[in-house]
């Protein structure tokens, strides 16, 4: 032990947990913050004036109007736009977490032959680019006349390579000793994994499904390209349309505009607040791997 | 038997749906790069590498690249910078620093759609935040997503301003993993923060940095949503990245063959970057296989 371990073990023995920040770095961090958040409350307080207020040097903000949200709504068929996304990100969501688990599951707890063989199969589609795939998804949705469908929206996402890998990850860390109980009443691999494995789980896999559930909230180009129906699109798609039709018009409604944009955002934030623990952690091991 | 049939039916749904919508169209992209296919007539005709030879010596290509690469250069280094001084900022576990990480980071899980909407707005030239700004600091407005010389530079902000917060996440992660002891121990020594910085915290973070580095690169080579959203690739197709360009392809002019190679090279570049950072970099592929 050199003498400076010496001098810092007694420091620590005298400041249990040794600071890794001095305390005005968060006193610099708020101001920081308040600018970053600029452009979303401006939205918010955007959405809730008047047209004419945007021109006039000193807008009347008080009452609030939510006119914009109604106009919104009305005029453009948001709430089914709202509808498809949550049928489209539910089914996904959902859809894909059964397919992972059940994968994951015999990845990482069952000996097959060829096991290691498919397992870097699900992970090398890690590497690869959504766009490769987009016009032959495309040409074999057309060729089964499925273009405008919620089958061609969900389909292809019913697995993700990423969520297997994560999933493989975490049940590899669960004791072996956890299962002999339950295959000496002879549980089956069905029960051992429903019945064990994924109620002992429980956070990875929320971690998963709300990392999914954002991401396919967000998902845009692919929409895109199936879908050209009012009936059939989500919000995104829904919103860069009316985005696009105000500023084509030259009608340039942005407290309307803004609405939209506000409502959108909504459901990623509720999620975001209760999830952020989940999300984080997701996150931080998929940037780990 | 039975020890096989019941393990491959549980693998079996989720490598059927990576089969169909994964490895399927990977081969199928390659073929239709080697062709020229003609929807109208439903006409595919073998050309080998003739799609891939007019790319490049396509101009319109070219300057997608060119294009692309200058988003590329404006929004990463700038985003790994600023995420790494937040991270030092918040990486002490308090209450508060946990709210403040949650401020920066909600637009990382954001609408892109939604976000580029907003930052359309404070980017107008007439009635914008931004111009308003500068015009009561006594600064010229600028035209923003109207000039093609400032179009490009004002989408690369907003890739920023939306991705920063998971560069951050990434660093704090990073930064907490580095021992507390050594910072101790260099503070007894009399070494300046900037001093520690230099000699403890970069080294330790350089896996982090390389591994960020490779993801944000590989992103913003396939910005799509906000430029779609921002701009359409304009004005005057300044803001044409590749993949405008390979959409504008595939499917306003229907050039499957043409596009497939766009996406065939894109696939191959981003693939290389991918071996470089699991091989030269450095960093060890540990999927413990065992």
């Amino acid at each position: 032990m050199t003498l400076i371990d010496l001098r810092v073990a007694a420091r620590q023995t005298v400041r249990e947990r040794p600071r890794l920040s001095i305390p005005w770095a968060t006193v610099v961090a708020i101001p920081l913050a308040v600018l970053f958040a600029v452009p979303m409350l401006y939205a918010v307080y955007v959405s809730l004036l008047d047209q004419s207020d945007l021109m006039s040097a000193t807008p009347d903000f008080w009452p609030p109007n939510i006119d914009n949200y109604l106009t919104a709504w009305s005029e453009h068929p948001f709430a089914r736009y709202f509808f498809n996304s949550i049928i489209v990100c539910g089914a996904i969501t959902i859809g894909s977490m059964i397919t992972s688990i059940m994968a994951a599951y015999v990845f990482a707890r069952v000996d097959m032959p060829g096991r290691n063989i498919l397992f870097m199969a699900v992970v090398a589609t890690l590497m690869v680019p959504t766009h490769i795939t987009l016009v032959p998804n495309y040409l074999t949705m057309a060729g089964f006349g499925l273009r405008n469908t919620y089958w061609a929206l969900i389909l292809p996402f019913l697995a993700s390579g990423f969520a297997a890998f994560f999933l493989r990850q975490h049940f590899k860390t669960i004791p072996k000793e956890v299962e002999e109980a339950a295959k000496l009443d002879g549980a089956g691999h069905w029960r051992l994994l429903w019945t064990i494995i994924v109620p002992m789980s429980r956070p990875a896999i929320a971690a998963i499904a709300v990392f999914i559930f954002l991401s396919e909230w967000n998902s845009y180009i692919w929409p895109l390209i199936v879908t050209d129906t009012d009936d059939m699109r989500t919000v995104e798609i829904g919103l860069a349309r009316l985005f696009a039709e105000e500023q084509e018009g030259g009608i340039n409604n942005w407290p309307m505009i803004m609405a939209a944009a506000v409502t959108i955002l909504i459901p990623p934030t509720i999620v975001f607040f209760f999830a952020e623990r989940y999300l984080v952690s997701g996150i931080t091991m998929g940037g780990n791997r | 038997m039975k020890r096989v049939v019941v393990p491959a039916l549980f693998v079996l749904p989720c490598l059927t749906v990576l089969a169909i919508f994964i490895y399927w169209p990977i081969f199928y992209s390659f073929y239709l790069s080697l062709h020229d296919v003609n929807l109208l007539s439903g006409r595919q005709r073998f050309v080998g590498a003739e799609n891939f030879v007019d790319l490049a010596l396509d101009d319109g290509f070219h300057r997608s690249v060119a294009i692309t690469a200058t988003f590329v250069i404006a929004s990463v280094p700038l985003r790994l910078a600023l995420a790494l001084f937040l991270a030092q900022l918040l990486v002490a576990e308090r209450p508060a620093n946990r709210v403040l990480r949650g401020v920066f980071f909600l637009p990382y899980v954001s609408s892109t759609v939604a976000i580029a909407v907003v930052w359309s707005w404070l980017f107008n030239t007439d009635l914008g935040l931004i111009n308003l700004t500068i015009g009561a600091l006594g600064g010229s407005p600028q035209n923003w997503l109207y000039d093609a010389d400032t179009a490009l530079y004002a989408v690369a902000a907003v890739n920023v301003w939306k991705q920063l917060g998971y560069d951050m996440v990434i660093f704090i992660a990073g930064l907490q993993a580095i021992s507390p002891t050594l910072y101790e121990a260099a503070r007894i020594d009399g070494a300046s923060r900037l001093h520690q910085f230099r000699t403890i915290t970069l080294p330790l973070l350089t896996p982090t940095l390389l591994f960020l580095l490779v993801i944000s690169v590989i992103d913003s080579f396939q910005v799509f949503t906000l430029v779609n959203v921002m701009t359409h690739g304009g004005p005057a197709l300044s803001t044409d990245v590749i993949v405008n360009f390979f959409y504008r392809l595939a499917f306003v002019r229907l050039d499957y063959g043409s596009a497939s190679a766009v996406v065939i090279a894109l696939f191959l570049f981003l693939l290389g970057l991918t071996i470089l950072q699991f091989g030269v970099l450095g960093r060890k592929v540990s999927y413990d296989l065992d």
